[in-house]
């Protein structure tokens, strides 16, 4: 069984390291977008306008609420359909679609990142601010938001990780990563035992290197100041 | 330089400050005392407006600075004017020593970098840090943090200087070299409203202590007077259990 899972990943190494790449790629682009929405959305959640809380409240609750194979199936069928009745053959690309539902789903997780990080940033640093004549916005800016950044590393790693292994499921609609190559494996050598043990073997080397990573990160930020 | 007017402060039922009315002088050090909860915080933080009051008028140099119309630039520009020194420090800790100096004069009063810089090395000079712009928070000791504390306030130019405690987070050796720095700005004329439980700073700098208690200034005079010879009952035994 061992040797022959570890042949199978040797026989088809450059198949399965180029889907462990496409997901690499899915993967951050994703978060990437998804720190940008989130950071903008962790803001609105503290905003003092209610307006803009409760909108950013109910984008979290929605794509938190709701399973990621849903919103992947609603990005990549239900909104082209509603489109494609104004413009007729319209169609988006598996790997639009991916990064477009991974993105809005990674910021709602971000989001609360964001959000937990900037509360927990003292209350007499915003007043330090304030009394010195800033902003709110100039107060976030250089005050807050840098300080809540520094706490947001680890569980944005965590993010990561938690989206490299979600981002299987746009096997669903055939964008050709890591999972999808499985698959393709398994119904064309029939090694099921075989072949998912190498797909879990690559998806495993890819989290741990990431948290490696992640933890070396930390190390570097709690060494370049701060207490 | 300052007049306060019946000031009121709720927060929800709680009636903090109940009816405060006072006047401050230019160059006035005017120390506040009182016992925990009385609303000396709140006082102060009502005077730079990091509370807003509930009711009453507070002038800083005869501008009424409570806009009700909730007008946030003319907020921010009085608290241009108002420093104040916290019990906690708050330093920004991701910041070095200097930079926490520059910063609100870059961002709030637009002074170039480089002018920015220079006074705040000379500020820092003022407070006996010269050797630690580049140092951060973490790095100093909490007599330190509080004077570079004190310098970020004076780096915007403020007309009035308020202290909330300034050492009473502080180790005993460290008070010293905080309130020398206090008694430096006293003599170079600025105006300040310290809340201290220092009464040794209290009578050698204070032109005049008021006592607070429930909200209210129960009694204010000279030092002297106020401490060798109370009139009000309360003060008395408030006194009786510090000195
Ligand atoms: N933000 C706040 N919200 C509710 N109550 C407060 C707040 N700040 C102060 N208080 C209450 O106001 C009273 C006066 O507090 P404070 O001004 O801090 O007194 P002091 O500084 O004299 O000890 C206390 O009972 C305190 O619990
Ligand atoms: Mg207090």
């Amino acid at each position: 069984m061992v040797a022959s899972t570890l042949s199978f990943l040797w026989e088809h190494k450059s198949f399965l390291l180029w889907g462990a790449w496409s997901t690499i790629q899915l993967t951050t682009i994703s978060v990437a977008l998804g720190t940008v929405i989130g950071t903008v959305v962790g803001i609105c959640r503290v905003s003092r306008s209610k307006v803009l809380s409760l909108a950013a409240a109910g984008y979290a609750d929605f794509i938190r609420g709701t399973p990621l194979l849903v919103q992947i199936f609603l990005v990549h069928y239900g909104l082209p359909a509603v489109v494609s009745s104004y413009v007729p053959g319209f169609y988006v690309a598996p790997f639009v679609s991916a990064v477009a539902a991974l993105s809005i789903n990674s910021g709602a997780y971000v989001s609360e990142i964001v959000r937990a990080g900037i509360q927990s940033i003292e209350k007499g640093q915003t007043e330090a601010g304030r009394s010195l004549g800033m902003t709110y916005g100039q107060t976030m800016r250089y005050i807050i938001l840098p300080q809540a950044f520094r706490r947001i590393v680890p569980p944005l790693g965590n993010e990561f990780i938690a989206m490299l292994k979600d981002s299987s499921l746009v096997f669903a609609i055939g964008y050709n990563e890591l999972m999808t190559r499985g698959k393709i494996l398994m119904t064309k050598y029939f090694q099921f035992f075989e072949t998912w043990v190498a797909v879990a073997l690559v998806f495993l080397c890819m989290t741990l290197l990431v948290s490696r990573l992640v933890r070396f990160v930390e190390r570097r930020m709690a060494i370049n100041g701060e207490s | 330089m300052v007049r306060v007017e019946n000031l009121h402060k709720h927060f929800g039922k709680l009636h903090v400050l109940k009816g405060i009315t006072n006047r401050i002088m230019k160059g006035e050090v005017v120390v506040i005392i009182g016992p925990s909860g009385s609303g000396k915080s709140t006082f102060l933080r009502c005077l730079n407006l990091l509370e807003m009051p509930t009711s009453g008028d507070i002038y800083i140099e005869g501008v009424n600075v409570i806009n009700r119309g909730e007008n946030r630039v003319s907020i921010n520009k009085v608290r241009e004017n108002v420093g104040i020194v916290f019990q906690s420090f708050n330093l920004f800790p991701h910041m070095t020593a200097l930079r926490n100096i520059e910063l609100a004069p870059m961002i709030v009063r637009r002074v170039p970098e480089a002018q920015a810089r220079e006074d705040a090395l000379a500020l820092l000079n003022r407070v006996g840090l010269a050797d630690k712009a580049d140092s951060y928070p973490s790095q100093l000791s909490g007599g330190q943090q509080q004077r570079v504390a004190i310098a970020r306030a004076l780096a915007m130019k403020p007309k009035v200087m308020l202290f909330d405690e300034p050492t009473s987070a502080l180790d005993p050796e460290m008070i010293g070299e905080v309130l020398d720095v206090m008694k430096g700005l006293a003599r170079d004329g600025m105006t300040m409203v310290v809340v201290t439980h220092e009464m040794g700073f209290a009578r050698e700098v204070a032109d005049r202590v008021l006592f607070m208690d429930d909200g209210v200034i129960v009694e204010e005079n000279t030092p002297a007077e106020l401490f060798s010879n109370p009139q009000n009952p309360r003060t008395k035994a408030f006194l009786s259990k510090i000195l």
